[in-house]
């Protein structure tokens, strides 16, 4: 790896074009804070091809767990910044963990230069559950107040945060019981220890035929669920999901940033890998480095932050 | 059902099952290389070949890495892999005895007879195994992970008390860093390296294989006994073990289906209940815990059960069993093959040509296990001392790297080491820390989540007993825990005068002393978490405080014992100290010299420190360089291996 680097340079220094930063300068590594299995491993795996393809580059990818994500991204910055190592980057994590206390990172430490899907938040019954609709289970919920449970992955994370939320709009009161991941959750969602479960719409595509979504938090109809209404439709103004990015280290140029940005768009734009990401459940957005990103971090801020402070995580 | 099994058969997966279960089993046989890194690795390769392919070769490396932890219990009493633990507790003491090559080749066939049953569950049975796994819910989890627990009873040798301070220990280390569940920063005392809380795999290498080492280089006597003659397999002797333990291996192998079947259990936990019931029903010579081969038999036979008990909820729920589970199913994903309920029922070629592939490689492992198995052995009990511990240090430091890619886990496995040491050497084994590690976690999990659940239904004490099949469990753990008392409950009944008593020797006013400072420290750590947990979210808080209010009363009995009955437990074996001090030194100084001169080269300086510690006799100049040009060797060829083959990004720091 380090040999390609000096040849790219060389070459770069032979024919002149040495101000221009070439990216990628070699294989790209791609560090993802979270063991191997979860959504941002698969989500990274399936961008793997598409990136060799545009670049004749490998993305490299690796893991470093720990701490729901705080360890990787707490080393980011101290990592090659010259478009060699990019790492994933989650929405909410990155904005609430750093509130909880010393986790090693700030918000404004991690260059986010895109946000490229997001797994949409769902409420998903077993298939034999009384709920048929969301209505049933508001029913329920104030008939009962705290009785109807909720298996959700972790606690300040995107399904904590959106029971919140609903909780609040719905005006009802339910119990969100966290689990260790959406694995484990699902697991007590099928196994009938709680009623519901707070997920993503990928567990509605994993699980068809054991589990039925009730409703979905994306702006319109998601494509592989066209018979479960949205949130708004519903009349609850929540579009809410897990976001997964790519981010580079703080030392990267403004040049850097933007070509990675570029990248992973391009990426994005390809009809076979939006299909693919579609079919598994996944919702594509597209926030680019610049004025949207920040725009978009400010909003999703604004948001968590007050949610986190009334799900009780933050003081 | 017959195509699906020559499609199985076709010599492109013949080789790949092979060639996973020969790369499985080295790679599990080093510490630190877990069957979930092991598949991890080899992920990328996959996407190149068809979907049945790829899953053949990723099962045939998990089977050969579950099975290639069980050298390193056996022959250096570390585990390779979290799912080997109860491997070490009778495995040592064989090779201890020189039955090192007799213990290999039992762990060998046990492995072969698990992980037969497991695959045979998966193909037969896996619907409704998938089932009945649904019904374990977070309080059943909690008992299970009591259950494991209640093996410190038998585990904390000569001390009960003692073990049950360590358990807590165990416990309060897990609960270190980001909690997820609970949304909290516990016990990192500001540190940014304990955010990630406490590797398991690191820690585990750390508390068992240090203190070894360290007892290595006391002494100058030989690791492992030399046989004569070559003995060859022993394979007539291991097939009569396995004749004699036929009910402990079966029950084994159905405990480990079982428990892999639960997704959030996983393989250690297989083998610690196989453990514990193995011992509990066990008769015969020697006792369990020293050198028996039923506890090989029990751990090997569970945890190879597990990979097809672990497949069930995989492949028939789309939730992964064990953790390698989850790596394949992610590579599944991207595959496009979708798990889940429809896999089984639309009776998709993939699943079963898959399930015979794993019958295939679990049969390859009898040869292929028992060639390696040899070649480990022989390594380990030839190799001359100063060569054995500089090349089984640099593996502990490698292995423990690349479980997170991180530094720092290879510092905090070596402060373990000396914590596991200096714990050994004042009576309060290893064992039940490590099971306090392993189940803590698990069990605040499942506690804080049955409470939840309880609470939000006016029904707490209802949900944590009031569910058959948790009475079930809690039945088995309270034999479990009292079945190591039944002698002395015995002769208490029937009103005999204990005779242990008297041969009990007292000791003496330093040797109390000794005691009541270990005890005292403990006390200390115990109630540092009970000031710690006061400014933690309840949730957060409710498990350490009661381990840490659990840890202070056990303590304020030990040392009420220790006072009163003028009976100590410790561990005063001769040796050379500075020696022994060494080990931890080096390998400190070694970890903290790898940005500055790379991963090799700091290893190569540590290695040749511990060299010249481990060696008692004079040696020629001639015989130093060759020794040194050797372990240097080795170190360059592991360092190169994980860079360039495994893909580990380690340090290179200045020089290499």
């Amino acid at each position: 790896m380090r040999k390609s680097i000096i040849l790219a340079a060389a070459l770069a220094a032979f024919t002149g074009t040495a101000q221009a930063q070439e990216f990628p300068p070699g294989p790209v590594d791609y560090v993802i804070p979270f063991g191997p299995g979860g959504e941002s491993d698969v989500t990274a795996r399936m961008q793997q091809p598409y990136f060799k393809a545009l670049y004749d580059e490998e993305l490299v990818v690796s893991y470093k767990p720990g701490g729901g994500g705080a360890v990787g991204w707490s080393q980011l910055n101290s990592m090659a910044a010259d478009g060699s190592v990019i790492m994933g980057v989650n929405l909410p994590h990155i904005i609430v963990q750093p509130e909880q206390g010393n986790v090693g990172f700030t918000t404004d430490d991690i260059a986010s230069v895109y946000w490229f899907h997001y797994t949409p938040d769902a409420i998903v019954v077993r298939e034999d559950s009384p709920f048929q609709t969301l209505d049933d289970l508001i029913a329920a919920a104030r008939e009962t107040p705290r009785q109807v449970t909720f298996a959700g992955s972790g606690k300040g994370s995107a399904n904590h945060l959106v029971q919140v939320k609903f909780d609040q709009l719905a005006g009802v009161e339910t119990t969100y019981v966290a689990f260790k991941g959406t694995g484990a959750a699902v697991t007590a969602m099928l196994g009938g220890q709680v009623a519901a479960e707070w997920g993503y719409t990928t567990v509605g595509v994993g699980q068809e035929g054991k589990a039925r979504l009730l409703a979905v938090a994306t702006e319109e109809r998601h494509p592989a669920f066209p018979d479960v209404p949205t949130f708004r439709e519903l009349g609850y103004d929540i579009v809410s999901g897990a976001y997964r990015g790519i981010a580079v280290p703080s030392g990267a140029s403004e040049e850097t940033r933007q070509q990675v940005s570029d990248a992973i768009a391009a990426i994005n734009r390809d009809e076979e890998f939006r299909q693919k990401m579609i079919d598994g459940g996944y919702a594509l957005v597209d926030v680019p480095y610049g004025p949207e990103m920040d725009a978009f971090m400010a909003e999703r801020s604004e948001e968590y932050i007050a949610a986190a402070k009334s799900a009780g995580v933050l003081n | 059902m017959l195509d699906y099994l020559i499609a199985a058969m076709s010599p492109l997966n013949i080789l790949l099952a092979l060639l996973g279960v020969a790369a499985g089993t080295i790679i599990g046989s080093i510490p630190g290389l877990t069957a979930t890194m092991a598949v991890a690795v080899l992920v990328p390769v996959t996407f190149a070949m068809s979907p049945d392919s790829a899953l053949i070769l990723l099962g045939a490396i998990y089977t050969g890495a579950i099975y290639g932890g069980a050298y390193a219990a056996i022959l250096l009493n570390t585990p390779g892999t979290p799912s080997a633990i109860g491997t070490t507790f009778d495995g040592y003491p064989m090779a201890k005895k020189g039955d090192g090559d007799l213990a290999v080749s039992v762990a060998c066939l046990s492995s072969l007879v698990g992980g037969m049953v497991g695959a045979l569950a998966l193909l037969l049975l896996a619907p409704p195994l998938a089932e009945a796994a649904l019904a374990f819910g977070p309080v059943e989890y909690f008992w299970l992970a009591v259950f494991g627990l209640s093996l410190i009873a038998a585990l904390s040798t000569g001390d009960f008390l003692k073990g049950l301070i360590g358990a807590g220990l165990g416990i309060l280390i897990a609960m270190i860093g980001i909690s997820e569940t609970s949304a909290e920063v516990r016990f990192t005392f500001g540190s940014n390296t304990l955010l990630g809380g406490i590797e398991t795999v690191s820690a585990l290498i750390g508390l068992y294989c240090v203190p070894v080492l360290m007892e290595l280089v006391a002494r100058p006597e030989r690791h492992l006994e030399q046989p004569e003659q070559s003995r060859g397999f022993r394979l007539p002797e291991a097939v009569a073990i396995m004749l004699r333990e036929k009910v402990n291996l079966l029950r084994s192998s159905v405990i480990g289906t079982l428990v892999g079947a639960l997704p959030g259990a996983g393989g250690s936990i297989a083998g610690l209940v196989a453990y514990s019931e193995a011992r509990r029903t066990g008769r015969g010579e020697p006792a369990y815990g020293q050198g028996n081969p039923g506890g090989i038999v029990a751990t090997e036979s569970a945890n190879n059960a597990t990979v097809g008990g672990g497949f069930i909820p995989t492949l028939v729920l789309g939730i992964p069993g064990t953790p390698p589970d989850a790596v394949i199913l992610g590579a599944l994903l991207v595959q496009g093959v979708r798990t889940g309920p429809t896999l089984f029922s639309e009776g998709s070629s993939i699943v079963y040509t898959f399930i015979f592939g794993l019958f295939l490689a679990t049969l390859l492992m009898l040869p292929v296990g028992l060639l390696i198995g040899r070649f480990a052995y022989r390594a380990i009990v030839q190799a001359p001392k100063a060569g054995l511990v500089p090349v089984v240090a640099f593996m502990t430091v490698i292995g423990s790297f690349a479980i997170r890619n991180s530094l720092a886990d290879v510092g905090v496995m070596v402060v373990l080491g000396m914590i596991g040491w200096l714990a050994t050497r004042r009576g309060f084994s290893v064992s039940p820390i490590v099971l306090g590690l392993i189940l803590g976690r698990i069990a605040e999990e499942a506690f804080v989540q049955s409470w939840t659940i309880g609470d939000a239904m006016g029904n707490v004490a209802g949900q944590f007993f009031g569910r058959p099949l948790s009475m079930v469990i809690i039945a088995l753990t309270l034999l479990s825990f009292i079945y190591p008392f039944m002698p002395r409950i015995r002769q208490i009944v029937t009103r005999q005068t204990p005779l242990e008593i008297a041969e009990r020797v007292t000791a003496s006013p330093a040797a109390i002393a000794r005691d009541l400072v270990g005890i005292g420290v403990m006390a200390a750590v115990a109630a540092t978490a009970l000031v710690q947990s006061a400014s933690l979210n309840p949730e957060a808080a409710v498990f350490p405080r009661t381990i840490a209010i659990a840890m202070l009363v056990f303590c304020a009995l030990a040392a009420l014992n220790a006072v009163v009955t003028r009976h100590v437990v410790e561990d005063r074996s001769d040796g050379s100290t500075p020696r022994r001090l060494a080990v931890p030194v080096a390998m400190a100084v070694g970890v903290m010299l790898v940005p500055v001169l790379g991963f090799a080269c700091a290893g190569i300086v540590m290695g040749l420190a511990l060299m010249v510690c481990a060696e008692h006799e004079r040696r020629s100049a001639g015989s130093w360089a060759l020794l040194a040009g050797g372990v240097a060797a080795i170190i360059l060829a592991f360092t190169l291996g994980f860079r360039e083959i495994l893909s580990v990004p380690l340090p290179g720091g200045r020089l290499f």
